[in-house]
């Protein structure tokens, strides 16, 4: 056996799983190569450092599995359907971070630095970021009006093409509503779409530099930023920011970012 | 339903199903929210798991399958990770472990050693994570990627090559101990 032999054997040979003639084979090689069997030392070293790099689940985790678990055989023996996991509350943390990351989507087009504020709590009542989620929310439920003809000019002289809110029916979205949003100083284009079962998809769109948080690596055009289960999708074209986030499906919501970032 | 048998079975293995949620999802509040849906759906079917195999493994192909059906998003693009910054107290090292530097440069290996695996693609990160860190068996691991064993065995052994010149600093600090 050669070292390149027994390169190409070191995992299966850590691992115990090579056939009984290889394995003798290498044993015999090693006892005669000092730099293989050193090589078989790193391996055990690295293997070690992984089996370290472990991570337990938190208390918070246990707690949250087990009572789910323990309400899902109640039900089963009261003689109640199963519940659908994805329907579920989510926990406690995961709920939070799904609002803060919500408000975090509108906020970073105002260009507020976002990784900051991702890993604060909730905001107290009356901050602005308080306000912020307060007046998407409110806007979302009550759905948003149509523009003025003036206000249709002017976005359209700010943003050009990327102004018009871009048809969805084919992903079972109907326009609810577009309008001219001041994020931050920013004219920002924001369009709303539901589907039928009330699924809310909110297009934001303003001329700038894409938050920074939001830049995928170099030479890539779309960036998917994924908070909890959620994702807000961003790309950047002809100096316009786009960013995409919705309650609906998540393979239906990536689906359309790509066709819109192919299109813009 | 058998909740007892149930709990005593698969409640052990929560920190491996967590843990490689985590190296799946990328986030703490999916890999929570993944390792619930994993032991709600394990409930339902607890009645095909057979008793005396593998409890873990049967529990991570589960979690492998819901990943892969309902968690994987954005496959073609790159997805933006952000450090959440926090700090597990769970991972702090027990008291009888040497001295405060030591604790914090064994630290920051794990760290480095969690970034790495993070970088690796996910075929071959969760070849990691069930074989290297969680103790399947190769053949176990194939059954849960549902992938030939040999498939598994090529992803290891690629994935420790790249791990290895990623890693090469942390390595010399390895004690003899953690062998």
């Amino acid at each position: 056996m050669t070292c390149e032999d027994f390169r190409l054997r070191l995992t299966a040979f850590s691992l115990g799983e090579l056939e009984p003639g290889e394995r003798k084979l290498t044993r015999d090689h090693l006892a005669a190569c000092d730099d293989c069997a050193s090589r078989v030392l790193v391996d055990r070293q690295l293997t070690a450092l992984l089996r370290a790099s472990a991570v337990p689940a938190p208390s918070e985790t246990f707690a949250a599995v087990l009572a789910a678990v323990r309400v899902e055989a109640a039900r089963d023996e009261a003689g109640l359907p199963a519940t659908s996991p994805r329907r579920q509350a989510p926990p406690r943390q995961a709920r939070r971070r799904h609002w803060v990351a919500l408000a975090a989507a509108l906020l970073a087009a105002a260009a507020v630095v976002a990784s900051a504020l991702l890993v604060v709590p909730a905001p107290d009542p009356g901050s602005p970021l308080s306000a912020a989620w307060s007046s998407y929310h409110s806007e979302g439920k009550n759905g948003l009006g149509t523009p003025s003809k003036a206000e249709a000019e002017r976005l359209f002289a700010v943003l050009g093409p990327a102004s018009r809110t871009p048809d969805l029916s084919a992903y079972g979205l109907r326009k609810d509503g577009w309008e001219g949003r001041d994020l931050a100083g920013h004219v920002a284009a924001v369009a709303e779409y539901r589907d039928a079962e009330g699924g809310r998809v909110t297009l934001m769109r303003w001329r700038g530099d894409l938050p920074r948080m939001a830049r995928g690596p170099e030479g890539t055009e779309l960036a998917a930023y994924r908070w909890g289960r959620h994702t807000s999708y961003w790309w950047h074209a002809d100096g316009v920011v786009w960013c995409l986030v919705g309650t609906i499906d998540q393979d239906r919501l990536y689906q359309i970012a790509e066709h819109l970032g192919g299109e813009s | 339903m058998d909740l007892e048998g149930f709990e005593a079975a698969t409640v052990p293995h929560m920190n491996a199903l967590y843990d490689a949620a985590l190296r799946l999802a990328g986030d703490q509040a999916t890999a929570q929210d993944l390792t619930q849906e994993t032991y709600l759906r394990a409930l339902r079917s607890f009645g095909t798991f057979e008793p005396g195999s593998n409890c873990r493994a049967w529990l991570l192909r589960i979690q492998y399958n819901l990943f892969c059906t309902q968690y994987r998003r954005g496959r073609r693009m790159p997805l933006v990770w952000l450090d959440e910054g926090e700090t597990d107290p769970s991972l702090d090292l027990p008291s009888h472990e040497p001295g405060p530097e030591e604790q914090t440069v064994r630290e920051l290996d794990r760290e480095a050693v969690r970034r790495a695996i993070a970088q690796l693609p996910e075929d071959f990160r969760m070849a990691v994570t069930l074989v290297d860190i969680n103790g399947l068996t190769c053949a176990e691991a194939a059954t849960v990627m549902d992938v030939p064993r040999g498939t598994i065995l090529s992803r290891l052994h690629r994935a420790r090559r790249r791990l290895e010149t990623m890693l090469l600093p942390e390595l010399g600090r390895v004690q003899a101990d953690d062998l």
